[in-house]
């Protein structure tokens, strides 16, 4: 009986850490979603982002050995860590620049900037690798990940902390978890948060109550592209170790769902995000069943679709209460 | 400045740019830039008896079917876009045409053409106008972002359609996986030879014909724009947004299913598991190269079409990767939305040119 259960302990902290693993990209790219969303600007290039910041993390701790031959080891993942962050975020950069400075639809323009990513990531691999598929035959670098000591021979907590290989969880995995909080906790309580989501609110109140609202949109873009460049590494130095064509696969886009799934909140953010990873790991364990895979790969689209017509169906009845309640309170002597 | 002339700069500087990303890329880009920009050009040379002789008829042909493509999805992008509508559903109703119109085909079996032809193009027409009224439902009754779901039952569609002709269509001696040939009578044939351009290189701007003069001329099209121009007023006005909403989508859908039909029982003529998605991207570009005026469409699909093929063209001839168009048709989009740019650009030139002047 203990042992049993011992075991299904186990089996559910090996998914749950798969599932984290899994959701970390997402989580990262709609962090960055539900910032820009807020200040007002749906960023549909996060998808693009992923992609740069990935190709430039990977490359970057590759080639970092033949410039810097001196440097230590460690020092390799963390400069390519650097250029994947800097370079995402230029990218939603060049975003705010079309749309803020020269009128650029915010959705067209986010459109065009997914396949300019995929396009100039792909023409520079082909460029350097002789490929055209992926990095494999460039030895890039991974981010460290951090292992609890001491815990490893703890049944369940073991697996859960330090994943199901007893390696411990890559380092982005928990700078994502901080940064949800902080977050959450910056929209709530600080001056700039307050001013970020009043621009989204209503930019021409914002604007009359003296609010910079084009530095606030542009802060708003420019974050989106560091969080969502964050999960763009973690793919390239993390997940993997190495650059594929199309490598975000519709991450971006997931993560865009998420924050709407969410309500445009950070905990009901993260909760879509996590939802989103527990569904890909359904998906890779019923492949190992007689499930064919193309209905396996149905299954996030699927989820997508349904938890969105299920929120707003919530948010209906919620809101009818609410009115009857009203009506009630008004009515009664 | 008028709208053409702001297109073809975005378009120049677009192409510009793009040598430039090219000359990084290779050591050959002259040869590489000429092959993008004449390559789907048949060549005549005179015969040793005087006789002309059409050469590369293949890649005209190409030209063609591509732009023909590119017209049907670029108007299942237009048509909810008049309603305000970010449609990214494209792709999947073309994978529901393609996939219909062969299941019918192949259901049917020996038929005369008479009979066979237009169910297939009905069932294309229909499968993919159901998976755009799916979208538009999804929208006008849960207000789900329609840029997600399009997108989601994209990979849906994507999945059905391999899931069935991997499974069930599955021709077992074909050696890879694909559906049987369809029978003859199903498909269209050739009207340049030793091309696949059919007759629905004509159906193609018929159906932008009547789009035109269903936007301009019934009361649906005027809802349809009324809808997309100020909601809030349509509705106080009596107009049944929703419906026109939902319609717009549905119908958008349908011509993505012809281009699925297109692809299925006139350029293929059997549908292989590994289509590639990616052709209702395109039509976005399409769509935006025209401005959002329907009868632009065929125009702004022959030349688009032109730079794919070229493109093919000069991966065949150099070492430069067929995904430079991706770079210039990124280049394309950004330079024709930003409507600030040409004039910023142009004021600029002039102030850097009377410096020069006053310099000199």
């Amino acid at each position: 009986m203990n042992l049993d259960l011992v075991a299904t302990g186990t089996a559910a902290a090996v998914v749950a850490a798969a599932t984290l693993r899994a959701a970390t990209p997402i989580l990262f790219a709609s962090l960055g979603g539900l910032i820009s969303e807020l200040a007002g600007c749906i960023n549909v290039a996060l998808e693009g982002v992923m992609l740069v910041a990935a190709f430039a993390g990977v490359i970057t701790s590759a080639y970092s050995t033949l410039w810097f031959p001196d440097a230590p080891l460690w020092l390799h993942p963390w400069l390519g860590c650097a250029a994947g962050l800097l370079a995402g975020t230029a990218l939603a950069g060049l975003l705010a620049v079309f749309h803020l400075e020269l009128g650029a639809d915010l959705i067209v323009a986010g459109i065009g900037l997914n396949i300019l990513a995929q396009g100039l990531t792909v023409l520079l691999m082909a460029h350097l690798t002789g490929d055209k598929g992926s990095t494999a035959s460039l030895a890039s670098f991974a981010l460290p990940s951090l292992r609890w000591p001491g815990i490893g021979a703890v049944p369940v907590l073991g697996v859960l902390l330090n994943g199901d290989e007893d390696t411990g969880h890559n380092v982005l995995v928990y700078v994502a978890m901080a940064a949800t909080g902080l977050i959450a906790w910056a929209l709530r309580h600080t001056v700039f948060g307050l001013r970020l989501r009043a621009t989204g609110e209503n930019a021409e109140a914002a604007l009359a109550a003296g609010l910079p609202v084009r530095r606030l949109r542009y802060a708003g873009l420019l974050l989106s592209g560091l969080l969502a460049s964050g999960g763009g590494v973690f793919l390239g130095m993390g997940y993997l170790t190495l650059f594929q064509a199309d490598m975000a696969a519709g991450r971006g886009y997931l993560a865009l769902a998420a924050v709407f799934l969410g309500g445009r909140r950070p905990l009901g953010t993260v909760v879509a995000a996590l939802v989103f990873g527990a569904a890909s790991v359904t998906a890779a364990r019923l492949g190992q069943l007689a499930v064919p895979a193309e209905v396996v790969f149905m299954i996030p689209p699927l989820v997508t679709i349904a938890a969105l017509v299920l929120v707003k169906q919530h948010q209906r009845l919620a809101t009818r209460r609410r009115a009857a309640a009203g009506r009630a309170a008004l009515l009664s002597p | 400045m008028t709208e053409g002339a702001r297109i073809a700069l975005a378009v120049g500087a677009a192409l510009a740019l793009g040598f430039l990303v090219m000359a990084c890329v290779t050591d050959q880009p002259w040869a590489a830039f000429r092959a993008l920009v004449t390559g789907p050009l048949p060549s005549m040379e005179r015969a040793a008896d005087g006789r002309l002789v059409m050469h590369r008829l293949v890649r005209f042909g190409a030209w063609l079917q591509d732009a023909t493509t590119l017209t049907l999805v670029g108007l299942a992008i237009a048509i909810p876009f008049r309603a305000r509508q970010f449609s990214l559903g494209a792709d999947g109703q073309l994978f529901m045409g393609a996939l219909a119109a062969a299941a019918l085909s192949l259901g049917l079996g020996d038929v005369p053409a008479a009979i066979a032809l237009p169910l297939a193009f009905l069932a294309a027409a229909m499968a993919g106008a159901a998976w755009g009224l799916a979208a538009g439902l999804l929208k006008t009754r849960f207000e789900a972002n329609e840029i997600v779901t399009t997108l989601m039952l994209n990979v849906v569609a994507v999945q059905v359609y391999r899931l069935i002709v991997g499974r069930v269509l599955n021709d077992p001696t074909a050696g890879f996986i694909t559906t049987p040939p369809l029978p003859g009578a199903a498909t269209l044939g050739p009207l340049i030879a030793r091309t696949n351009v059919t007759a629905m290189v004509l159906v193609a701007p018929a159906a932008v014909a009547a789009v035109v003069f269903l936007l301009r001329r019934t009361t649906l099209g005027y809802e349809i724009d009324l809808a997309g121009a100020n909601p809030w007023f349509a509705a106080r006005a009596g107009v049944p947004v929703a419906r026109a909403t939902v319609l717009a989508f549905a119908l958008g859908g349908a011509f993505a299913g012809l281009a699925g039909f297109h692809v299925s029982n006139a350029l293929l003529k059997r549908l292989p598991v590994d289509l590639t998605p990616g052709m209702g991207l395109e039509g976005i570009v399409v769509a935006l190269l025209a401005r959002g005026r329907v009868a632009a469409l065929p125009l702004a699909a022959l030349g688009y079409a032109y730079l794919r093929v070229g493109a093919q063209a000069m991966e065949r001839a150099t070492d430069v990767p067929r995904e430079v168009v991706l770079v210039i048709q990124a280049l394309i989009i950004l330079f024709v939305v930003s409507d600030r740019l040409a004039p910023l650009a142009l004021g600029s030139l002039r102030r850097v040119w009377m410096r020069i002047g006053r310099t000199a």
